[in-house]
């Protein structure tokens, strides 16, 4: 791995992000239009049944946590997929890059933009609503990190799947998350599920984090057992994404998809 | 030899675009890679660039073996085709940028402008890459395959989406560059005339495998089986695509 060739990926996405509004719309837009929706929401419960104002922080810390874990396993394949629509894939490939430095700069792109979008919803939520999830940051860290393991599992798949099939699918980019969503447990808790879902859920490192979560935001006690749960799902996750992708990397070169694809 | 291919093959799927060929390249050398259409021209030159992989045979750049020493030899190649495009809202600036970070290279906005200014376009440096025409974005690619002075350069018809000025521009700019840097060339063209007068030899291929190899006029009178003094591509070309069909 070459710092350089990794800073250079970030500098091409910066300076895209400095020309496209739709990528500086990911950054902002969405996090705060979640945050500002999803308020009125649990503040019109919160005040209306028998939850009580701890539903609140549910919605908020989940809309924030969730909007983390959906943009970065986005942002893989958007990445990717802005080099394919600019026909620029063999410019870049036949640089020495690597594939792991190119997804290293992706990443760490994301990161940033994340930290930035994910600090403004979370003041939105704090100025419109008063959910104040700066306290709990700490506790909530260890989580966060586990849905950003695996969002970058989902991430690398999805691209390896455009990869593999183009732009046929890639809608994935945006959609699959959607998916993982309902057993992921985000807005309800685990034991909410159907019997048979939820020993599908136990499998999601999502589920784990969002799981303990709320223990957070409840009682401001920090869950080992879902942290372990989820990190040694992702342990078992994210070499697999490796793989996978490396397999079709490869198998792109061998079938002359690569060249293909622009 | 700064490259050297031994038997070098490509199979997709039960179709075989590469056939068995060898060829090599000397320092300084400007190679011209002849064709017809379909001729398996381009499937070398992306093997050569490890984007696809060969089904067999070896290639060896500076040297060295080309799986093992991928990032070391990319490192000193480049490559320009018209055919790519650079990422649309990046200026022309920022793209060539992107790359020089990549390379790595010294005083890069300094090599920019140089390369702009070389290839005529330094007033299109903060145009967005997506509103250039065919023939300057082949040029801003250009400027790109010359960013790391490359010491194999492989350029995929450079010059298809160019008016014959610019085009002899083009090939006055690859001489000089080849004289003084000493980087090898190698050329695909459709046009007979600019590949006789740019290279010291040809390979010249056709469906996949090579059918000659030397000089324009080695080759000319190799294949038209005749005594020449001039050099004449054109013929040749047409020559084995005749020879082609009737078989
Ligand atoms: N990825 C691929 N899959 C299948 N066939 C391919 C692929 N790439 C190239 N070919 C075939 O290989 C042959 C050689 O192509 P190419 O190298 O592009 O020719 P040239 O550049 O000489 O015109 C063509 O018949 C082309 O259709
Ligand atoms: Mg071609």
């Amino acid at each position: 791995m070459k710092i350089h060739r990794i800073k250079a990926v970030m500098r091409r996405h910066l300076y895209d992000i400095r020309h496209n509004i739709d990528r500086s719309m990911d950054v902002f837009y969405w996090p705060i239009i979640d945050v500002i929706v999803w308020g009125f929401f649990s503040f019109y419960i919160s005040t209306n049944n028998t939850f009580g104002p701890s539903i609140i922080n549910f919605l908020m810390g989940a809309i924030i946590l969730w909007s983390i874990f959906y943009a970065f396993q986005r942002d893989f394949a958007v990445g990717f997929l802005e080099e394919l629509w600019s026909r620029n894939l063999l410019n870049i490939f036949s640089t020495p890059i690597t594939m792991w430095e190119y997804l290293t700069g992706v990443a760490s792109i994301s990161i940033f933009k994340i930290i930035i979008g994910s600090f403004t919803a979370s003041l939105c939520a704090l100025i419109f609503y008063s959910f104040n999830i700066f306290p709990h940051i700490l506790l909530l860290i260890p989580y966060v990190l586990n849905l950003l393991f695996f969002a970058a599992a989902i991430g690398i798949c999805i691209t390896a799947l455009i990869l593999r099939y183009t732009t046929k699918v890639q809608i994935l980019a945006w959609s699959f998350a959607g998916l993982l969503q309902p057993v992921s447990c985000v807005f309800y808790p685990l034991s909410s599920l159907p019997q048979w879902l939820q020993s599908i859920a136990w499998f999601l490192p999502t589920a784990h984090a969002f799981e303990g979560m709320r223990q957070v935001l409840t009682d401001s006690t920090f869950s080992s057992t879902y942290f372990w749960w989820a990190l040694i799902l992702n342990i078992f996750y994210f070499p697999i994404s490796l793989v996978i992708f490396k397999k079709t990397f490869e198998a792109t070169k061998i079938r002359g998809l690569l060249v293909k694809l622009t | 030899m700064v490259v050297e291919v031994k038997n070098l093959t490509k199979r997709f799927a039960d179709f075989t675009a590469v056939d068995n060929i060898s060829f090599s390249m000397g320092k300084g050398e400007i190679v011209g890679f002849l064709g017809p259409n379909g001729a398996g021209k381009t499937t070398t030159i992306h093997m050569l660039l490890d984007l696809i992989t060969p089904s067999g045979g070896e290639i060896s750049i500076f040297g060295k073996d080309f799986r093992k020493h991928r990032e070391e030899i990319l490192q000193q190649m480049n490559f320009a085709s018209p055919y790519v495009s650079l990422p649309y809202r990046l200026t022309v600036f920022e793209n060539l940028m992107v790359f020089a970070c990549i390379y790595n290279i010294e005083h890069p906005k300094k090599r920019i402008e140089e390369l702009l200014e070389m290839f005529e376009i330094a007033d299109l440096q903060d145009e967005p890459a997506g509103t250039l025409s065919s023939g300057q974005n082949t040029r801003v690619g250009l400027c790109k395959s010359l960013l790391n002075k490359p010491k194999l350069l492989l350029l995929d018809e450079p010059t298809a989406s160019l008016d014959p000025e610019i085009s002899h521009h083009v090939r006055e700019i690859l001489l000089r560059i080849r004289e003084q840097e000493n980087t090898s060339i190698l050329y695909t063209s459709h046009n007979m005339a600019e590949t006789e007068n740019i290279c010291d030899r040809i390979v010249f291929l056709n469906h996949g495998k090579i059918i000659a190899d030397g000089t324009p006029i080695e080759i000319t009178k190799a294949i038209l089986n005749e005594e020449r003094n001039e050099p004449a591509l054109e013929e040749v070309f047409f020559r084995v695509i005749k020879d082609t069909k009737t078989i």
